[in-house]
């Protein structure tokens, strides 16, 4: 009788509980609609003059303080927070740096627990839409911040993904993340040439040129890509999901080609991306085994570094020619290149594209708004801040356009000497922004599935393309789908 | 089995002391309803809504559960499962099971015991991130140091894709698992055996019993409830794989979301990628019922064989 | 003659099984002395000259110690409340004949199938609730009721505990929970030492609930750092500073497990003197 009292109290108990806990969580919805109270006052003076925030940072420089606690899925806001902290020594930031893969999970657990911390949080445009739609981030439109004012100081492709579906602006990103191909110029010169980013941007032109490039690379003993996934920043023409549609343009189908033939052709040196191996393909030849090559002799110790060493030295080695990558891919190179630095050159692929890219916004349950909204000022809107950042990152690419034009004669000497912020700020201008649909984790992978599934002759083109209608619709039993 | 029959001091003057039981279970109670009943409960709520993570959650009956029921990647996923669930356990226990009967000898009496239980227990230490990362870069297809060792030793004449091939991946993880796993279940096992005590097996030798009849009629039968733990543990495990196939095949979407793919997998993907919580508490009520009949099922044949 | 054959031949296939659960380790151990780039040129045995440097940069991006000391004080206390109120928990359910009793076991074995990731998000909505957020009381105490281990600890009491060895202490008078202390608990400790093993190690390497729990660097433990290793692009590039950290990491369990496994082998000891 005892247990049964003690377990009915108990679930009464947690019950309560669990009203309360529901009750919290619609919290983060409701709140956004209202004005922020407390934001609405002290930060008055920067209201007047929002445009011009160049002074606006240094009459506020003297009475910024206070704590701000920031929620990032990189080191790089640790770097910018350590600078606000120097600007202003009144202000302590807290950053947090979570892994990506656990970042939504973190951030989600913590907002719907309405948690006034953190104050600054941050997402890749892939994951904002949903929380746009889940209110977890400020609207910036609103007094005191009127972000509105800013938009022709930063590139129009970024502003527009800070936006949600009422074009509200909610976050905004330092950075612009084109697509470019990173290729090396002592190969262009031996096979094409010529080493001019203009020209061997024609080799990449489209998927047939692409192919093509690459049979002519591996005649000469060299591959095109380290890894067969290289060229898949480049495709899909259009989103993924159009009006509630699934939508597979024919350029998806295009790259489904191009992915087999580079794979059945042995024309990349078939590292996985971001594995080891492909790292060191960006300093130096990669071992290439096929099937006719043996592997070193038998007397080697694989176990030993040197004797591994001098007993491959003799196997088929080749160099890769070029790595797609985005324009962060400048510090990702930066750190890989070794001895190859100043070998690299950068030109435009078949298709204007972006992949990434930190947005930073305030949390609709900060209570430390006017601070908050400080540092995203500081960290996207401020010349001086993106002029440090070029310098500290060594390469690195803002959005803020004021910079990207100042710095628009810098030269970066591991690519050769290359304008990079002119090349990157012209192929920003052409992207579509509004490709991205909170779909497109789950679709990619579906659709890499069935373009493994053909490379590797599992199954074949239609059996592997039907296999995905399936896998989506299971996913999204929402989307029409037409096949 | 003494044990099983000695639980009977139910003459009336004891009932006080029983009631020293409520008392001995009240601090496992309190907590157990507060941090494991209310989530469990709460998903149950969920699993009946359409949330999404965020925002409402407006009820939508058993829709969910119809949608497990004919989702076909579920049942998929439960297949992968089994595939990979039952090689690793025939092997992690048949080798913890051998390891086992070698060291409760009497007749070899093999030395070294806290040494190799600790040696076999070491895979269990490293963080499952780790082991993956170290087998993912040993397997990889054209890189990896195992496909050279095979080459080297003409055992193949081509580069197997252990990671990449759906006809072999599963049993590579499986392999793997049990690796990782085996000393666990040995020391489990061991433990088990310590706890007889050692005059059982004296007095059994003195009478001249042969190694298998001591293991068949005095380990074997004494271990039982020690062995229906391991078995049923080992299931609802097997049945929850997650960490090992997730990891081992993140970057390859095919692998990945095929015959990797497992029912938790499944789980993770629609509660943490695509935002679906209601669905994913769904299959998470789903897989807890296959968990509950096929334990249930197996906890009833281990009872009756010894009948 | 045959015997000892028997027996080398047992031996040798000990030790090379042994050999395969050592290899990782060293490797482990070896690639924390390496730097980035031979580690992903090949494999080998012989230690690297990079330790100071991967010591450096590990150090220079967290304090590593914190965040031993963070695990420790959250793995310990969680550890011994687990053991030893699961050893009081399967106790009552072995030892005595209660009402509920069985209603009580059928719902921890219940409880053991639920899968983990399932009440993560109301685990999360409770802990904020009662304001623990950033708090080790939700990683300490949810331990104190850990279904597996009452379950195991159940079966061990059942098939080694001689319960003539309680009525005698009753009838010398001695109280319950005395008569746990001075006689259940040395009998059961091989198993509560298991136990312990695998809880420790648990909660040492526990990562998704700290994970969403701890909100505060200076409150990380160590998987939740090692973790955020990851997310650092310096330390990516260099592979030995992982490895490093991992390696760090690992060195108490060893220590925990040696301790662990000593325990056991003199508890047995004692426990067959009194049989």
């Amino acid at each position: 009788m005892k247990l049964k009292k003690l377990t009915a109290l108990l679930l009464a108990g947690i019950m309560a509980l669990s009203l309360t806990a529901c009750g919290k969580s619609d919290a983060p919805a409701e709140k956004k609609d209202e004005t922020p109270v407390e934001s609405s006052e002290p930060a008055a003076d920067d209201v007047q003059e929002p445009a011009d925030e160049n002074n606006d940072d240094q009459t506020a420089a003297a009475d910024l303080s206070g704590e701000l606690v920031v929620w990032t899925l990189a080191n790089d806001l640790i770097s910018f927070a350590d600078k606000f902290m120097e600007t202003y020594p009144d202000v302590k930031v807290e950053t947090i740096v979570i892994a990506p893969e656990d970042y939504p999970t973190k951030l989600q657990s913590a907002l719907l627990g309405g948690e006034t911390e953190p104050d600054i949080i941050v997402g890749e445009p892939q994951m904002l839409g949903n929380w746009y739609e889940a209110g977890f981030f400020e609207d910036l439109n609103q007094a005191p911040y009127n972000a509105q004012d800013y938009a022709d100081q930063i590139v129009d492709y970024i502003w527009k993904i800070g936006q949600d579906e009422n074009g509200i602006q909610r976050a905004i990103s330092y950075q612009i993340t084109p697509v470019a191909v990173y290729y090396r110029r002592d190969i262009a010169k031996d096979v094409f040439g010529t080493d001019d980013p203009d020209e061997v941007g024609k080799l990449f032109a489209d998927y047939t040129t692409i192919l093509d490039t690459g049979y002519k690379l591996k005649d000469a003993g060299y591959r095109i890509f380290a890894s067969d996934a290289e060229p898949g920043f480049f495709s899909g023409d259009s989103a993924w999901v159009i009006d509630g549609k699934l939508n597979v343009d024919q350029d998806r189908y295009d790259y489904m080609d191009l992915v087999t033939e580079l794979y059945n052709n042995d024309l990349t040196a078939f590292a996985s991306q971001w594995a080891a191996p492909w790292y060191q393909a960006m300093s130096g030849p990669v071992p290439i085994l096929t099937a006719e090559t043996q592997w070193g002799t038998d007397e080697m110790n694989i176990w030993d570094a040197d004797s591994f060493a001098a007993a491959t030295e003799g196997a088929d080695t080749a160099e890769v020619f070029a790595f797609v990558l985005p324009s962060w891919g400048v510090l990702t190179m930066r750190d890989n290149v070794g001895d190859n630095a100043g070998k690299y050159g950068v030109c435009a692929g078949p298709s204007y594209q972006y992949n990434g890219g930190t947005f930073i916004g305030i949390s609709a349950q900060s209570e430390r708004k006017e601070l908050s909204w400080e540092f995203i000022k500081f960290c996207t809107l401020s010349e001086e801040t993106a002029d440090w950042w070029i310098e500290y990152s060594q390469g690195d690419t803002v959005s803020l356009i004021s910079a990207l034009e100042k710095h628009k004669d810098d030269t970066n000497e591991i690519y050769g000497g290359q304008k990079l912020y002119q090349f990157f700020l012209g192929q920003a201008e052409h992207i579509d922004f509004s490709k991205i649909t909170k779909y497109d984790k789950a679709i990619n992978d579906a659709w890499g599935a069935a373009i493994t599934a053909v490379k590797q002759g599992d199954k074949s083109k239609e059996d592997a393309v039907a296999e995905f209608y399936d896998v989506v619709s299971a996913t999204y039993p929402e989307l029409t789908i037409e096949r | 089995m003494a044990g099983t029959q000695a639980v009977k001091p139910a003459t009336p003057k004891r009932r006080n002391i029983n009631n020293v039981a409520y008392l001995f279970i009240i601090p496992f109670v309190v907590v157990f309803c507060i941090f494991s009943l209310y989530p469990v409960i709460r998903t149950l709520y969920l699993s009946f809504t359409n949330y999404k993570g965020y925002g409402d959650a407006v009820g939508v009956g058993i829709s969910n559960y119809v949608r497990v029921f004919q989702d076909k990647y579920f049942w998929q996923a439960f297949l992968n499962t089994c595939n990979i669930w039952i090689v690793n356990i025939v092997l992690q226990l048949g080798l913890a099971f051998l390891l086992t009967i070698v060291f409760s000898d009497m007749k070899y009496r093999i030395r070294g015991l806290s040494i190799f239980r600790a040696v076999f227990y070491l895979p269990n230490l490293i963080s499952c991130a780790s082991v993956s990362f170290l087998f993912k870069t040993l397997l990889d297809w054209k890189y990896g140091t195992f496909n050279q060792i095979l080459m080297n030793m003409n055992l193949i004449s081509q580069p197997v894709n252990w990671l990449g091939t759906p006809t072999v991946t599963p049993y590579v993880v499986s392999v793997i698992n049990a690796w990782m796993w085996f000393g666990n279940s040995f020391i489990m096992l061991m433990a088990g055996v310590q706890g007889i005590p050692k005059d059982y097996f004296e007095a059994a030798a003195i009478d001249g019993a042969g190694r298998w009849k001591i293991f068949g009629k005095i380990t074997l039968p004494l271990l039982k409830p020690i062995m229906i733990y391991v078995a049923i543990t080992s299931l609802i495990g097997g049945l929850q794989m997650f960490d090992m196939p997730h990891l081992m095949s993140q970057g390859n979407a095919a692998i990945h979301d095929g015959c990797l793919n497992t029912m938790v997998m499944y789980l993770y993907k629609f509660g943490f990628t695509v935002n679906q919580v209601g669905y994913a508490s769904a299959i998470a009520y789903v897989l807890f019922l296959i968990i509950l009949v096929v334990s249930v099922a197996q906890f009833f044949i281990m009872n009756r064989k010894e009948d | 003659m045959a015997t000892k054959i028997k027996k080398t031949i047992l031996y040798i296939v000990l030790i090379a099984l042994a050999i395969m659960c050592i290899i990782p380790f060293l490797l482990m151990i070896v690639n924390a002395t390496r730097d980035g780039r031979s580690i992903m040129t090949s494999f080998t045995l012989i230690p690297g000259t990079a330790l100071k440097e991967n010591w450096d940069k590990v150090f220079g991006y967290f304090n590593l110690f914190k965040g031993f000391w963070n695990s420790l004080v959250v793995a310990v206390p969680a550890t011994i409340l687990g053991a030893y109120f699961s050893a009081l928990t399967a106790y009552a359910l072995a030892v005595y004949k209660f009402k509920g009793s069985s209603f009580m076991f059928y719902v921890i074995v219940i409880f053991m199938m639920i899968p983990g990731q399932l009440g993560l998000i109301g685990f999360y909505n409770l802990v904020s609730s009662l304001k623990l957020i950033n708090s080790y009381i939700p990683l300490i105490i949810p331990a104190i009721a850990a279904p597996g281990t009452v379950f195991f600890l159940r079966q061990y009491i059942l098939s080694v505990m001689p319960m003539a060895l309680l009525e005698a202490g009753r009838i010398d008078g001695a109280g319950e929970l005395y008569m746990f202390h001075k006689i259940a608990l040395p009998i059961m400790a091989p198993g509560i030492a298991t136990m312990a093993i695998g809880g420790f190690i648990g909660n040492w390497n526990s990562y998704l609930v700290p994970l969403i729990i701890l909100t505060k660097n200076e409150k990380f433990t160590l998987p939740v750092m090692i973790a955020s290793l990851s997310a650092s692009t310096d330390i990516a590039n260099n592979q030995g500073a992982t490895y490093l950290a991992v390696a760090i990491s690992i060195i108490p369990i060893l220590i925990v497990f040696c301790f662990c496994s000593k325990y056991i082998i003199s508890s047995i000891s004692a426990g067959s003197v009194k049989g």
